[in-house]
């Protein structure tokens, strides 16, 4: 099982020690807190010691097109390890331009089943990156049952949602005053945070609570989950967690003190122990 | 200008809202089965609802379209082509998906059958029609995020059947890229349960709440132009809105697209039919993106609210010619003496004096106050006056 890791700054050097890198690409990526131009992304593919991968995981729109076209062709001569994508579009190019580099089918809220992965491995989609919002029973369900390469974000502030408008801004312009392109903002009922964050493409919307799945790795291995992922932001320490991390996933993920000390990232399991309701009910 | 008629397509959270949309005008409509549809809270349809749904339609040569439009988990998936299956049975005439690899299995056993994608994938750009289109797709209902200049580069580059939303409700965020309801609520956006959070206030550092709610879509000015650019069918959103909402919105539609056809849309007209559509919302409207960027005129704010008045007061369930009663169900109260207007499915409006009122037990009485009563009232017409139509206050 190996580690990718997406930074929340630009300093990348203690990412030698682990597996891969998640970049995320200025203007052609969402739902994250850091970004990369191309640039940077080719000096470090340059320079890599380790697997690097690039989100390109926004909802294109026509205009985008052509710019993203070259950019395709780009990373596929950079031969970058894959390229996370959300818009449908990015796949019909990676045919259309005849394109080698691997391909991560990343649609956020939406690898839910191992038939539809099984679909997307039928045209030529190597990985994905498995919805946060199903249980580990039904991950590793798709890990077992699905013939595509699963990946399953176990460290982070989960994406809860995006918006194409400029949420914060309208919100600054309604109260007549100057903000930030981020905002914290409170649900009364349930008393938790979500943090927006606004650029360009639109908001982004994140919990404030980091999902620890320090303690279901060990399902994960055994299950045969090639990658697991963690993201840097909210993340205290992060440096160690993935050092631990891949000294924990060396030694086959039987290190007790691994899980006993990563308590300490708190007590949010997200839904890998909770099933979301509401399924369509059945008139009687 | 391509003469072939757009389609008007109207919700149908259930069996009568199918009938009563559809004698409004709908050309089709779009509801959900009991499985697999994105609209928990609506009655939705069991097999043999659908199947006289279809028969019903099919006698008018009109359409039936089935939502199959979860985002599936893998327990989801258990029994979905015996669904498929026996819909497709009941005659439905396409299904409206967002997940690929249903998309694929239908079109691969069921080919006659069209499959149209759904809103959920937030389709934005040509490259990702021409994605679908290379898998079969039939129809793509494209993202609420696009204005004019990219739906009609998208039909002019790709050449597939285009639907776009004219009406209604709309999301926040993009459609399926939206798991607030699950964080919060626990109930499942993409599964049919979303809570709609993007309706709720939230508590910040500033001195007043932040709120993300948008004004409904209204885009009766720009039916004209939508035509012009191809657009084959124009979809008005609403499931779980009452059938008097649904009769004054398809209604209306029917008018203003007949009129444009008929080259008789005039700016009077154009009046009095966005007064109706006006006078049914309980909510304000923009056009969204159609013709600019997204802004924060486009927004509800702290303090403001959906409002809702009691224009509604009677569904028609018969008209006697010879009595000259009209037999109702009361909704909203009202006395003799009101000036009201009544409806018709067939598009005919009369405004009448209330004369003489009558209780389900044909004492006269002064006013209607009892909601879901049977009333009688005189009106003395030749129009005819067809079960469904509906009584209302006038309002100018």
């Amino acid at each position: 099982m190996k580690l990718l890791a997406e930074s929340s700054s630009k300093n990348i050097s203690y990412y030698d020690s682990i597996d891969g890198i998640i970049l995320p690409l200025e203007g052609y990526s969402v739902e994250s807190t850091n970004y990369f131009t191309i640039d940077e992304i080719e000096d470090i593919v340059k320079n890599k010691k380790c697997e690097v991968f690039v989100k390109l995981n926004k909802n294109f729109f026509n205009d985008d097109i052509e710019p993203l076209k070259e950019i395709l062709k780009k990373l596929d001569l950079l031969k970058v390890s894959g390229i996370f994508f959300y818009d449908l579009g990015v796949l019909q190019l990676h045919k259309e331009l005849n394109l080698s580099v691997p391909l991560i089918w990343n649609q956020t809220h939406m690898v839910n089943n191992y038939r539809t992965c099984d679909y997307y491995y039928s045209k030529g989609v190597e990985y994905a990156l498995l919805g946060k919002e199903i249980t580990l029973e039904e991950i590793i369900e798709i890990i077992k049952k699905s013939k595509i390469t699963s990946m399953v974000e176990v460290v982070s502030r989960p994406s809860v949602a995006f918006s194409y408008r400029k949420l914060i801004t309208n919100y600054y312009k309604y109260l007549g005053k100057e903000g930030s392109n981020k905002l914290t903002i409170k649900e009364k009922g349930t008393d938790t945070n979500y943090d927006l964050y606004e650029d360009n493409n639109g908001t982004s919307f994140f919990m404030d609570v980091v999902t620890n799945g320090t303690g279901v790795i060990k399902d994960l291995y055994d299950a045969g989950c090639k990658y697991i992922i963690m993201r840097e932001d909210g993340v205290p320490s992060f440096d160690e967690l993935l050092s631990d991390t891949k000294n924990y996933i060396s030694n086959g993920c039987s290190d007790s003190n691994y899980v006993e000390k990563y308590k300490r990232l708190g007590d949010s399991t997200n839904f890998f122990f909770k099933k979301t309701i509401y399924k369509v009910k059945k008139n009687g | 200008m391509d003469k072939k008629k757009v389609e008007l397509l109207s919700p149908a959270g259930d069996l009568e809202r199918l009938k009563v949309t559809m004698l409004y005008g709908a050309d089709a409509v779009y509801i959900g089965g009991q499985q697999y549809s994105l609209r928990a809270n609506a009655n939705n349809a069991s097999i043999e609802d659908l199947r006289e749904g279809c028969s019903f339609a099919h006698k008018l040569g009109k359409r039936v379209h089935l939502t199959l439009n979860i985002v599936f988990h893998n327990e989801d998936m258990d029994g979905v082509e015996q669904y498929i299956k026996d819909v497709v049975d009941a005659g439905i005439d396409a299904f409206i998906v967002s997940d690929p690899f249903i998309i694929s299995y239908i079109k691969t056993n069921f080919p006659n059958v069209e499959v149209h994608l759904s809103t959920q994938n937030s389709t934005s750009n040509y490259e990702t029609v021409n994605f679908f289109k290379n898998e079969g797709i039939d129809r793509v209902v494209l993202a609420r995020e696009l204005g004019k200049k990219d739906i009609k580069e998208i039909i002019d580059k790709t050449g597939v059947d285009i639907e776009v939303f004219i009406h209604g409700a709309m999301c926040t965020c993009f459609s399926g890229r939206c798991a607030l309801s699950n964080y919060v609520t626990n109930r499942d956006a993409n599964r049919g349960g979303c809570a709609q959070v993007c309706r709720f206030s939230f508590g910040t550092d500033e001195s007043e709440e932040f709120t993300m709610a948008l004004k409904d879509m209204n885009m009766a000015e720009y039916i004209g132009e939508l035509i012009d650019i191809g657009v084959r069918s124009f979809k008005v959103e609403g499931r779980m809105r009452s059938l008097y909402y649904l009769a004054t919105v398809i209604g209306t539609y029917r008018n203003i697209i007949d009129d444009y056809y008929n080259n008789c849309l005039t700016p009077e007209k154009m009046e009095i039919y966005q007064h109706r559509l006006d006078r049914v919302a309980n909510r304000e409207t923009s056009t969204h993106c159609f013709n600019k960027e997204p802004d924060y005129t486009d927004q509800y704010y702290t303090g403001r609210s959906e409002v809702s008045n009691q224009d509604y007061l009677g569904q028609v369930i018969e008209y006697n010619k010879e009595t000259k009663l009209v037999k109702f169900y009361e909704r909203n109260y009202f006395e003799v003496g009101d000036n009201i207007e009544l409806f018709t499915p067939n598009g005919d409006h009369i405004e009448f004096k209330v004369e003489k009122l009558y209780n389900e037990d044909m004492e006269e009485m002064d006013v209607a106050r009892h909601p879901d009563d049977i009333y009688y009232l005189y009106l003395d017409t030749d129009i005819e006056i067809p079960e469904y139509s509906m009584i209302k206050v006038v309002t100018k």
